[in-house]
């Protein structure tokens, strides 16, 4: 029925809106947006208008605030998941391309050595890799990538759209799960990683990158004061949005520390949940097992 | 003794450093490997079990939902309770799988993929094995050593041999392990050779040569225990050496070269055990001499 109201919300866009929350109100939990108490029924939408307004400029931000460390981060990523020919991957909240197209590079530079080699076997299922993600806007930017990339008519790349927390894909279907950036700004955590343990095959992995906590001492009041006054002034500068990136670092702190989304991870059925932390836990990779 | 001890060091590799955060933050300082934490992850879910087996663990948010939601997550708490094959044991079975691709892909990767998928697990498991580069050779030493301890203990006519000769059969009873793989084992050699392998294979082997030190009846512990262990790790890694080139049928040409090399060292024990008690004599003469001639010194 969520489900159902969301598939509406979506099609019918903004008019739909204060209708549907409003039925819905009285069964409603507040949750977080950023450091507001909003109803559960508009963090999606207001997610959702968060990331419509600043997809076009989505990388040029990115490399601005990570200084260009979120392409390393994100390799980093990709080389802990270790794809290989044949996979069937999900990246959640991927809509931008830039974990598939990584993946998909990684499973092609394996294939074109494994192709020198007599043994290999030419008859191995077709890697697929699913992008899903809820904002059409975001998907288009990866499509346009993806076409600019010369890889626009690969049959290896899916792009879906859909919610991360009622996947439309078969149980046991995927030998990978990646969701980069995006687990902040779902409404249920829980429900991402219930899905994700769901549509995962037995030793499927779950590899989450995420913006994370800083611990270490003076490092972490230079970080907090970046975050506070640099980053919005600099998305006030660059893509004329403040209010987006005063979310984005507001989202962040209120995200489940390290240990915290650890074992909320492991509460999802997930087996051997380590994480790792880059740049004293700016970023975080945890992944899990499901078995 | 040196088997507990052998254990006890086998399961310390598992055990992971904890100044993470520390490490982390330097990665930004030194813009060297990437800004991670080189490989020390943190193990959470093995190591508090109980999170888990307690299936009736409430869950913090599932209060207010529609029924089908609750039967939902009543089969997925019932999931949770059903018990699990330990993730080892799964490692282990992908591994032992994996073995039988050696021989067409090699000690690495390849062979893993294609042995969790006989076992029917997805092969993404390989990514999540701890140095997936030499997690197959170190799992292909340890099962070689278990099956080596266990074939010792059965095997009755060992003990009716003279040392060297229950040393020469000892190592060959060991290498016979690997010849199955021996046109692969160079990639082995190569893997265990690593840097950052090598703490590894250095502690396998100390503890297989260890093992055959111990098979042989040997339980001293004064300065000699070095001095054997090195030598025995020297005769058994020239052996493995010379294996690697070795055309002759069933190897014939290596057990006999593993044979002279006992007995050199068995006659180079002889040698030295000649030359200290010479070293003795010489010692002892000069000795009483010395003090002949102090006590003269002393008497005038």
């Amino acid at each position: 029925m969520a489900m159902a109201l969301r598939l509406i919300k979506r099609n019918l866009g903004f008019n739909l809106l204060p209708l549907s929350s409003s039925a819905s109100l009285l069964h409603s939990h507040a949750t977080s947006f950023g450091f507001k108490e909003v109803q559960e029924e508009e963090k999606s939408q207001m997610v959702s208008n968060v990331f419509s307004s600043v997809a076009s400029n989505y990388d040029l931000m990115n490399d601005l605030m990570s200084v260009g460390l979120h392409r390393l981060w994100k390799d980093r990523l990709v080389s802990k998941l270790s794809p290989f020919p044949g996979m069937k991957h999900l990246d959640v909240a991927g809509g931008t391309g830039d974990i598939a197209f990584r993946i998909l590079e990684t499973v092609n530079s394996i294939r074109s050595r494994a192709l020198q080699d007599p043994c290999y076997d030419p008859l191995q299922e077709e890697t697929e890799i699913y992008v899903c993600d809820i904002n059409p806007n975001m998907l288009n930017v990866g499509r346009k990538r993806a076409i600019e990339r010369g890889l626009g008519k690969d049959k290896s790349l899916i792009w879906v759209e859909g919610n991360a927390e009622a996947l439309t894909f078969q149980d046991n279907s995927m030998d990978g799960y990646t969701i980069a950036f995006g687990i902040r700004n779902v409404t249920h955590i829980e429900k991402v990683l219930d899905e994700a343990h769901r549509v995962l095959k037995r030793g499927g992995r779950f590899l989450c990158l995420e913006l994370s906590h800083v611990e270490v001492p003076v490092f972490k009041e230079w970080y907090d004061y970046y975050s506070f006054s640099i980053i919005p002034a600099l998305g006030e500068l660059v893509a004329g949005d403040r209010e987006s990136y005063q979310y984005l670092v507001e989202s962040i702190r209120r995200f489940p520390n390290q240990e915290k989304f650890a074992s909320m991870i492991a509460d999802a059925g997930f087996r051997k949940v380590e994480y790792e932390n880059l740049v004293g836990g700016v970023v975080a990779i945890h992944s899990g097992l499901k078995l | 003794m040196y088997r507990t001890i052998a254990r006890r060091l086998l399961s310390g590799s598992t055990l992971n450093g904890s100044d993470y955060t520390l490490r982390g933050f330097r990665g930004t300082v030194t813009a060297g490997s990437r800004f991670t934490t080189s490989t020390i992850p943190q193990p959470l879910s093995d190591q508090n079990p109980k999170q888990h087996v307690e299936g009736v663990n409430p869950q913090p948010n599932s209060s207010a939902s529609s029924s089908n939601q609750s039967t939902a997550e009543e089969a997925l708490r019932r999931e949770r309770q059903r018990p699990r094959t330990e993730y080892q044991e799964e490692q282990a079975s992908v591994l032992r799988a994996s073995l039988r691709h050696v021989l067409s892909l090699g000690w690495g990767e390849e062979a893993m993929i294609a042995g969790a998928r006989d076992v029917g697990v997805s092969p993404s498991i390989v990514g999540s094995f701890p140095r997936k580069d030499a997690a197959l050779v170190e799992f292909f030493m340890d099962e070689c050593l278990q099956k080596f301890i266990d074939r010792i203990d059965s095997e009755e006519e060992l003990q009716n041999l003279v040392p060297s000769k229950r040393i020469s059969k000892l190592v060959r009873i060991r290498l016979e392990m690997q010849a199955p793989y021996i046109s692969k084992w160079p990639q082995a050699l190569s893997i265990q050779a690593h840097p950052s392998n090598a703490p590894t294979s250095f502690k396998q082997r100390a503890m297989l040569v260890d093992e055959i030190w111990h098979a042989t009846g040997d339980e001293g512990a004064d300065i000699d225990w070095y001095v054997k262990r090195t030598v025995l790790g020297g005769i058994y890694s020239t052996t493995e050496i010379y294996m690697l080139t070795d055309s002759s049928a069933d190897f014939r040409d290596t057990w006999a070269f593993l044979d002279n090399r006992v007995k050199d060292a068995f006659d180079l024990k002889k040698t030295i055990q000649e030359a200290k008690y010479l070293a003795e004599a010489v010692g002892a003469g000069m000795g009483s001499s010395l003090q002949g001639f102090v006590r003269r010194v002393f008497r005038e």
